[in-house]
């Protein structure tokens, strides 16, 4: 099976005055396409950071980081750029929408940073806000709409330019359980179109909808764990 | 991958219209500067160009006047005018000059049948029509042969002529004035300039009112004083008056044993020194108005910072979706130009209904050039991109991580 992403030994220290905290200890892992991973562990021990520089929002001290093949660890920051723009597609707990945009708009951004033109970018925005079941909400601003749908609005806004990847940073943290179980549903059902998603949670249960489980304890993976 | 500068203005405009009073605020200073700009800049052209208009209705740039001095007092007994035969021996060493009109001047009733009208008759020769450009176009003017003769005649002007002949016919005819009769041989031109107010309708109304006779018929028949305090001149072009000013300047002080008696100017050099004042005045003001642009500039880098501050999370979204730090920067630099030029515009607006205003007030036509109004907006946007560079490096180097974690 062809990989998605590769890191071997990735390292993330932070700097905290003179102090250096280390958040990643050296993490080896391969993520094939196709798969649903959800990545596990107890606050404080990494996961988000490792989330943001799978997200290529961060950059890793040491250690290597190939996305599609590519060496991501060595590209500067407007290729990081791109691939943030055409590789990954972000689902954040909180959400993320700019509140003064209408949702069509919100979902058109990543096409906008593409160059897309703008009656295009607004036909496929619609699309992917029918696909998520929001089609006869375009006009509405994110605050006009509950928790469940405005993750909704967030996935469409994810997967509009066709990423290699999603990356879900606890989407149900904030939703009540059957808004968050439809999100998970959307998930499954992306996955099952050829998606390749990974999600950070704390909840096992949510974890449970993934194919596969990475557990990160204290900046390492723990293979094999069960919890 | 790119973010066109069409979009990077829309999206300007929307972060504008979603704060529509924090921007209307932020730019008052920049209103105010470009305001004043317009203001000013109009005024000193309208005040310039009237000026010059003034001066065309007054004979041109050409002339040449020389008046007593009655400001100054002679500590001496020299005499503070001039003969005839000493103007004619002055005009012997300018031959350089075009025209020469030694003039007299005295108020008079003139009557015809039972009608009177006090009017002020110049006593001239032909030369007066040239230097003035205003002649008489019914009848005739003036002419050497009535100097030479000291002629009983007299041209009026159109007022005297409306008021003693109504619509009657007027020349030919005779009138009479301290006693003696004079026949018109000729009615002025017409002459008017739009007022400076709205109680002078016509800034040129007195010229109407006035009348000539040869000045020799004036001053061996009428005061029968051989006296003149006022004679003008003029040259073939500005430039030579000015030097024929100077060269006058020196002949007549020398006249007069030094003393400056008489006040010799050209019409060049007084609107060079009205131009003058005016450049001074709009020098300063354009300075005001640079320190309120200056200090414009700075309130409106101060509330970028604090909205750069506040949309912190917004950046982060935004680079979390591909955006580059080029698109940050370019998006909140626009977002800067486009706020100050709108103040420019505003400020603009504002400044063409000040003029409206003052315009009405002064009787005068204060526009503002489309030049003026280009350097308003110009100078503002020029404001917001100056001060728009660093809250724009600013956001455009904001940590995605950090950003996202902004509440």
């Amino acid at each position: 099976m062809e990989s998605i992403i590769e890191v071997n030994n990735l390292e993330k220290e932070y700097k905290l005055g003179k102090v250096s905290v280390p958040a990643l200890k050296g993490v080896n892992t391969k993520i094939y396409s196709g798969e649903f991973v959800a990545i596990m562990g107890p606050s404080g021990s990494g996961k988000s950071t490792l989330m943001h520089i799978l997200g290529c929002l961060d950059t890793a001290t040491a250690g290597d980081y190939f996305l599609n093949g590519e060496e991501v660890s060595k590209m500067k920051k407007n290729q990081l750029a791109a691939i943030r723009n055409k590789e990954i597609g972000f689902v954040f707990q909180t959400f993320n929408l700019l509140p003064h945009l209408n949702i069509s708009k919100n979902v058109e951004l990543p096409l906008m940073y593409a160059g897309m033109h703008k009656s295009e970018r607004k036909k496929q925005a619609v699309k992917v806000l029918q696909e998520v079941g929001l089609g006869n909400r375009l006009q509405h601003k994110p605050n006009e709409l509950s928790g469940g749908q405005r993750q909704r609005v967030a996935i469409a806004r994810a997967i509009i330019n066709n990423p290699s990847i999603i990356l879900a940073d606890e989407p149900t943290g904030n939703l009540d359980t059957t808004s968050g179980n439809d999100i998970l549903s959307i998930f499954t059902e992306l996955n099952k179109l050829g998606h390749t998603i990974v999600m950070v949670t704390h909840d096992p249960v949510v974890a449970k909808k993934a194919s596969r489980v990475v557990y990160i304890v204290d900046g390492l993976i723990k293979d094999g764990a069960v919890d | 991958m790119a973010l066109s500068i069409k979009e990077s203005i829309q999206t300007g405009f929307s972060d504008f219209w979603a704060r529509k009073v924090r921007s209307l605020v932020t730019v008052v200073g920049i209103v105010l500067g470009t305001m004043s700009i317009i203001v000013v800049l109009s005024l000193v052209k309208s005040i310039n160009q009237q000026t010059i208009a003034w001066m065309m209705e007054r004979g041109g740039l050409s002339k040449i006047t020389v008046r007593k001095d009655w400001s100054y007092e002679s500590q001496t007994t020299v005499k503070d005018y001039f003969t005839w035969r000493e103007l004619e021996f002055i005009h012997s060493l300018i031959p350089e000059v075009e025209y020469f009109n030694p003039q007299n001047r005295t108020r008079l009733n003139i009557t015809y049948a039972d009608k009177d009208f006090r009017s002020t008759v110049y006593g001239v020769v032909p030369d007066f029509a040239a230097i003035e450009e205003w002649t008489a176009d019914q009848g005739r003017f003036i002419s050497n042969y009535d100097v030479v003769q000291a002629n009983d005649v007299i041209v009026i002007g159109t007022r005297v002529k409306q008021e003693l002949f109504g619509n009657k016919n007027a020349i030919g005819q005779y009138v009479t004035a301290q006693g003696r009769r004079l026949q018109v041989i000729g009615i002025m031109e017409y002459r008017y300039m739009k007022g400076n107010n709205a109680f002078r309708e016509n800034a040129l109304e007195y010229m109407n009112r006035q009348s000539f006779i040869p000045i020799t018929t004036m001053i061996y028949k009428g005061t029968g004083e051989d006296r003149f305090d006022y004679f003008t001149l003029k040259a073939s072009n500005p430039q030579k008056a000015v030097q024929i000013a100077r060269k006058l300047e020196a002949i007549i002080l020398n006249m007069r044993q030094g003393e400056p008696v008489f006040r010799i100017e050209s019409a060049q050099e007084r609107a060079d020194e009205i131009q003058g004042d005016t450049e001074t005045f709009r020098m300063i003001f354009f300075l005001i108005s640079m320190i309120s642009l200056l200090v414009g500039g700075i309130v409106i880098m101060n509330i970028m910072m604090a909205t750069i501050q506040e949309r912190t999370r917004e950046i982060g979204i935004r680079i979390t979706v591909g955006a580059r730090r080029r698109d940050i920067f370019t998006q909140f630099l626009v977002q800067t130009v486009l706020v100050t030029s709108l103040g420019g515009v505003l400020g603009v607006v504002l400044g063409v209904s000040i003029l409206d205003i003052v315009g009405g007030y002064l009787g005068m036509e204060l526009t503002a050039g489309l030049d003026m109004v280009l350097i308003a907006i110009g100078v503002s946007a020029g404001v917001g991109l100056i001060f728009g560079i660093s809250p724009a490096i600013k956001a455009s180097k904001l940590d995605p991580v950090e950003a996202l974690r902004y509440e």
